[in-house]
């Protein structure tokens, strides 16, 4: 209890220091300093407490809105392996990025330096609350503070008008899916009289909880739509990669959009009594998982192409929570969280070595980048589900858990979409690290500050998987057909890659017209976020612009009317105010008076 | 009956300590009377409650000790704020000062605990006697005196409303200790109904109720400032218990008789209160307005006629203290700074003295009632109790004059932040007030931020009176 208390006080001092003392923000070094001592003492607690499991959750709450009948809120920490794994996620990614931004963001001016760290530690502290949360309101007090700094790193680059744009779109993207979840969570008061997780856990499985709370659970559901980026509320992720790369490996790809299927986990005893929402949580993430698929096909952007790929796989563990298997939903939220923030980090070190995050400005970096080179294509392997890297047994369990809950609709969409990951993971393999063009300029290997995170990252990679493969995890349960499908798909999804972008036996172009319905499609992206924009255009613009002229003309004029009144009112108030003691008096007698016939009339 | 029996030797020292100085050396009375009150209040939580002294007449309960400490923190912070006090007068007479503020400081701790009409109606009186003299302390200059006299004046006709009214609750009931008025109502006789309406009267003047007010804002605006401060808590706070008294101690069980009137007087005083505070342009005028609509949301507190409703009120009072205090306190040290006391002098605050403006902001926002600020557990608490009560109509007009309030509260914070100065230099703070605002300003933000402790020592103190 005290070191989860300890974890969740190191980043939140960090940032109270960096933004109450000027100086030291200013600084920028120093407060990158503060910023990587306080989340390396936090890994070191959430370690430590990683290394002794615990049964029973460990609850501890101190009242905080008090109401007659008990606390109507309360604060504290709800501690169980889930939080536990998940604490050590967030503080080693934390902690990693931290470290590498000091060398990928060092040419900027140290009061924006300064800045960036003191983002990141107050995200790193509400992450870490978000984890601890033990009911639903504290759980969204730290959910938005996530999505504020997700905001404010985003647009870091704020003088960029792409990044400013991104940090609004990220941002009314996903609290469009929080106006649900707020919703959602005080109906669920409503019904229950609880937030608290232990309280509503216990009342299910006492089987208490009141009937009909399949659109209670929807609206909390499309919280998770909004952070996770699922389809259709997916649109903001890709365009959040205007922000630093190292921010796009913590918040981005590894933990904050991973809150939404981290809730889902946490939540999962009330989500188990609504099947109804659990298919619609299948079927939804199935399809944006193969709909991110065909649009990373098609992207030229690494970094983009990252990004469909997260949106894609947290389409998979959503379907895997919509399955009845928050283990294996949650499983691959770890592993994946661990090898995606490798993907990105390593995409940072070309990025920087090339100058250019454009896949077709690369070309045989791996002789140039041997170490970038390596951990990338450790993350690659992972990412496709290539035996035995942690990727692969994540992704089974997943496949197998929707094959088990006989969503067959879903499972098909999955599985393509692992032979299209591979695809499209290994074009940017062939592409930019081995392919035929030489990039320009004389690319080399990061700094030691950046490389020691990508290396701690490959090494866990392939620990992970390896320690599973020889133990056997609990949620590896290896069903021989599945295995066999997994790994050939992956390899096909290889091989085509293989011979279209290295071997090019099959030139690209006529693979593109072969399908040329789906490349235009995705090429577009569906239409989606044109769709999006379009609605923004013609009817928000023109509600706003309906609205204007009632706020103006209508509202505005009742209202000036409404406060012409009020103030004429209260200036003809002042009057009986005139200064004669003698009319005082005579106040107080018809005051009195006053009472006197209220006291009568109203008995 | 210890605290005010220490309280009585403090006002002896005090006393004898102005016979033994002269001239300027006087004001050492203030510091005495300040570490005194700090005794006083350290007592206040370390002495046992005692159980009932003369004939059942006087209680310390819950509820007394809770008024009490109020009542002495409030005076301990107004008498360390007069200690800035420059004027000569103020120096030369500080002992007649300090001793009138403690003696109706001990007309208000005998009131929280009395339980006898007539012990109550002669502790009403101990607290405000002083209060009217007090008022008039400046006595060279005409407003003052003018002040002072109308608040006398309509005092004492509310004083004689008050007692006019008491004399018929005991010709019904046949005894003037509470407990026995409580036990012999039989039947709902016009004639209480009466002296019930007009003891609310006399209350609604010291409460300052509309249209009980017309005193407050000519007395608020010529009295000196750290004086006005106090004044506009301390005595209200103990109003409000010697209603809780009688009206709940002594005829809870027949609230009907009452209710209909106190739910009509705090609609009307949060009307009146917030309406007349929009025109105002002098700044402790607003205040004054602006205190009497809180005083209209402590009656909805009231007419809720329920523990929690009544705990409410007790923490509103509380939270009115720091709220209020610090806001006239800053008045005064910009008024001293400026020498008006008008909106105009609060122009580019932020820029020149950048913690005072935060400090105001505090009080404004607490005043107003936005969240993590402690007026806004207040406003919603009382608001909640009556909702709770079904007074649905009175929870829907508070909450509409909210609006109006935050329009005035922010006029000023858009002096202090938006508005450029009319001049660069800082504002010079007298180091006791600069305390006192610092006091004030922690009471906001802690209170603000964990309630908790507070709101359970208030709804213990009023648990009993049910």
């Amino acid at each position: 209890m005290t070191l989860a208390l300890t974890a969740l006080a190191l980043p939140f001092l960090a940032f109270v220091l960096q933004a109450l003392v000027p100086p030291l923000r200013r600084s920028g070094r120093g407060a990158a300093a503060v910023s990587i001592v306080c989340v390396g003492g936090s890994l070191a607690a959430a370690a430590r407490l990683w290394l002794a499991p615990l049964g029973a959750p460990l609850v501890r709450r101190w009242e905080w809105i008090p109401a007659d009948g008990g606390p109507l809120v309360t604060v504290g920490i709800y501690l169980d392996p889930t939080a536990q794994a998940m604490l050590v996620l967030v503080t080693l990614v934390a902690f990693l990025v931290q470290l590498y931004s000091l060398s990928y963001l060092r040419e900027e001016p140290a009061p924006a330096l300064g800045r960036y760290y003191t983002y990141q530690s107050l995200f790193a502290f509400s992450m870490l609350g978000l984890v601890l949360a033990p009911n639903f309101v504290e759980m969204f007090i730290f959910w938005e503070l996530v999505g504020l700094c997700s905001y404010l790193l985003i647009g870091f680059w704020y003088e960029r008008p792409a990044a400013a744009r991104a940090a609004v779109k990220a941002f009314w993207t996903t609290r469009l899916g929080d106006v649900g979840f707020v919703i959602g969570i005080v109906l669920l008061w409503r019904a229950t009289g609880t937030f608290d997780f232990e309280a509503l856990f216990g009342l299910a499985e006492a089987g208490r909880l009141p009937a009909g709370l399949a659109l209670t659970m929807f609206l909390i559901y499309l919280g998770a739509v909004g952070k996770s980026a699922q389809f259709p509320l997916h649109v903001w992720l890709p365009d959040a990669m205007e922000g630093p790369t190292p921010v796009s490996a913590l918040i981005h790809a590894a933990t904050m959009v991973a809150a939404g299927v981290f809730m889902v986990t946490r939540a999962f005893p009330l989500f188990a009594v609504v099947p109804e929402v659990l298919t619609i949580m299948a079927w939804v993430g199935a399809f944006t998982a193969l709909l991110a698929a065909t649009m990373a096909c098609v992207e030229n952007d690494i970094k983009r192409v990252l990004a469909y790929s997260t949106v894609s796989q947290l389409g998979y563990m959503m379907a895997a929570a919509g399955a009845a298997a928050p283990s294996a939903a949650f499983f691959h939220l770890l592993t994946h969280g661990v090898f995606k923030a490798l993907l990105f980090l390593a995409a940072g070190a070309a990025i920087h070595a090339v100058g250019s995050s454009d896949i077709r400005q690369m070309g045989r970096l791996f002789g140039a980048l041997p170490q970038t080179g390596i951990v990338f294509l450790i993350g690659t392997l992972a990412l496709s589900g290539v035996w035995p890297f942690a990727g692969f047994f994540s992704k089974e369990a997943v496949l197998s858990a929707v094959w088990d809950g006989h969503l067959v609709g879903p499972f098909l969409m999955l599985a393509l979409t692992a032979l299209l990951t591979a695809a499209y993971m290994f074009r940017v393999v062939f592409v930019a690290f081995f392919g035929a063009d030489r990039a320009g300029g004389h690319p080399h290997d990061a700094p030691p500050l950046m490389a020691i995170p990508l290396w701690v990252l490959g090494f866990l990679t392939v620990a992970i998987g390896v320690r599973v493969a020889v133990a056997g995890g609990e949620t590896h349960h290896p069903r021989g057909w599945l295995t066999a499908l997994s790994l050939g798909l992956a390899g096909a999804g290889i091989a085509v890659a293989f011979v279209t972008y290295q071997w090019r036996v099959i030139s690209p172009a006529a693979l593109a017209r072969a399908l040329r319905p789906f490349d235009w499609m995705a090429r577009r992206r569906y239409g989606i976020d044109g769709a999006y924009a379009g609605i923004y255009r013609g009817i928000i613009l023109g509600f706003a612009w309906l609205i204007g002229w009632i706020d103006r003309y209508v509202v505005d004029g009742l209202l000036n009317a409404l406060s012409a009144g009020t103030l004429s009112a209260g200036d003809l108030l002042r009057r009986i105010q005139n200064g004669r003691a003698q009319d005082y008096v005579y106040g107080v007698a018809c005051g009195l008076l006053a009472l006197l016939v209220a006291s009568q009339i109203w008995r | 009956m210890s605290l005010e029996v220490g309280l009585a030797t403090l006002m002896l020292i005090v006393f004898v300590s102005g016979l033994f100085s002269s001239g300027t050396a006087r004001r050492c009375a203030g510091m005495i009377a300040a570490a005194g009150l700090l005794v006083l209040i350290a007592a206040s939580f370390l002495l046992p409650p005692a159980g009932p002294g003369a004939g059942g007449a006087f209680v310390d309960d819950g509820l007394a000790r809770f008024a009490k400490r109020l009542f002495l923190v409030s005076t301990f912070i107004g008498v360390l704020a007069s200690l800035s006090l420059a004027a000569e007068v103020f120096s030369r007479r500080a002992t007649e000062y300090y001793l009138l503020m403690l003696s109706s400081l001990l007309g208000m701790m005998v009131l929280a605990s009395a339980r006898d009409l007539i012990l109550l109606f002669v502790a009403f009186e101990l607290m405000s006697v002083p209060l009217y003299v007090l008022s008039g302390f400046l006595k060279r200059e005409p407003e003052a005196i003018e002040a002072a006299l109308k608040f006398f004046l309509v005092g004492s006709v509310s004083s004689a409303v008050m007692a006019y009214g008491l004399s018929f609750v005991y010709g019904v009931a046949g005894t003037t200790s509470l407990p026995g008025v409580a036990k012999a109502l039989g039947s709902e006789p016009p004639l209480l109904v009466f002296g019930l309406a007009a003891v609310l009267a006399g209350f609604g003047f010291k409460i300052a109720a509309f249209p009980f007010h017309m005193w407050v804002p000519d007395t608020y605006e010529a009295a000196s400032t750290p004086f006005v401060a106090w004044l506009s808590v301390a005595p209200k706070a103990a109003g409000f218990v010697a209603i809780f008294r009688v009206y709940l101690e002594g005829v809870g069980d027949r609230a009907t008789l009452w209710l209909p009137a106190a739910a009509g007087l705090a609609a009307v005083t949060i009307i009146g209160g917030n309406l007349m505070a929009l025109p105002q342009q002098n700044v402790k005028r607003l205040l004054a307005y602006s205190g009497i609509a809180h005083i209209g949301y402590m009656l909805v507190g009231l007419a809720a006629v329920s523990a929690s409703g009544t705990a409410m009120v007790l923490f509103y009072l509380v939270v009115y203290v720091f709220g209020n205090m610090g806001a006239f306190l800053v008045v005064e040290a910009v008024a001293r700074s400026e020498g008006a006391e008008h909106l105009g002098a609060f122009r580019g605050l932020a820029q020149r003295s950048p913690l005072l403006a935060l400090a105001m902001l505090l009080f404004l926002l607490s005043l107003g009632g936005i969240p993590f600020v402690a007026g806004f557990w207040a406003k919603l608490y009382v608001l909640w109790a009556a909702a709770q009560a079904g007074l649905y109509w009175l929870v829907l007009l508070g909450a509409i004059l909210t609006v109006v309030a935050l329009f005035y509260y922010l006029a000023i914070a858009r002096r202090m932040y938006i508005e450029a100065p009319a001049r660069p230099e800082p504002i010079r703070l007298h180091p006791t007030l600069a305390l006192c605002v610092i006091l004030c300003a922690l009471g906001v933000v802690v209170l603000g931020v964990y309630p908790t402790p507070l709101v359970l020592a208030a709804l213990r103190a009023a648990a009993p009176l049910f």
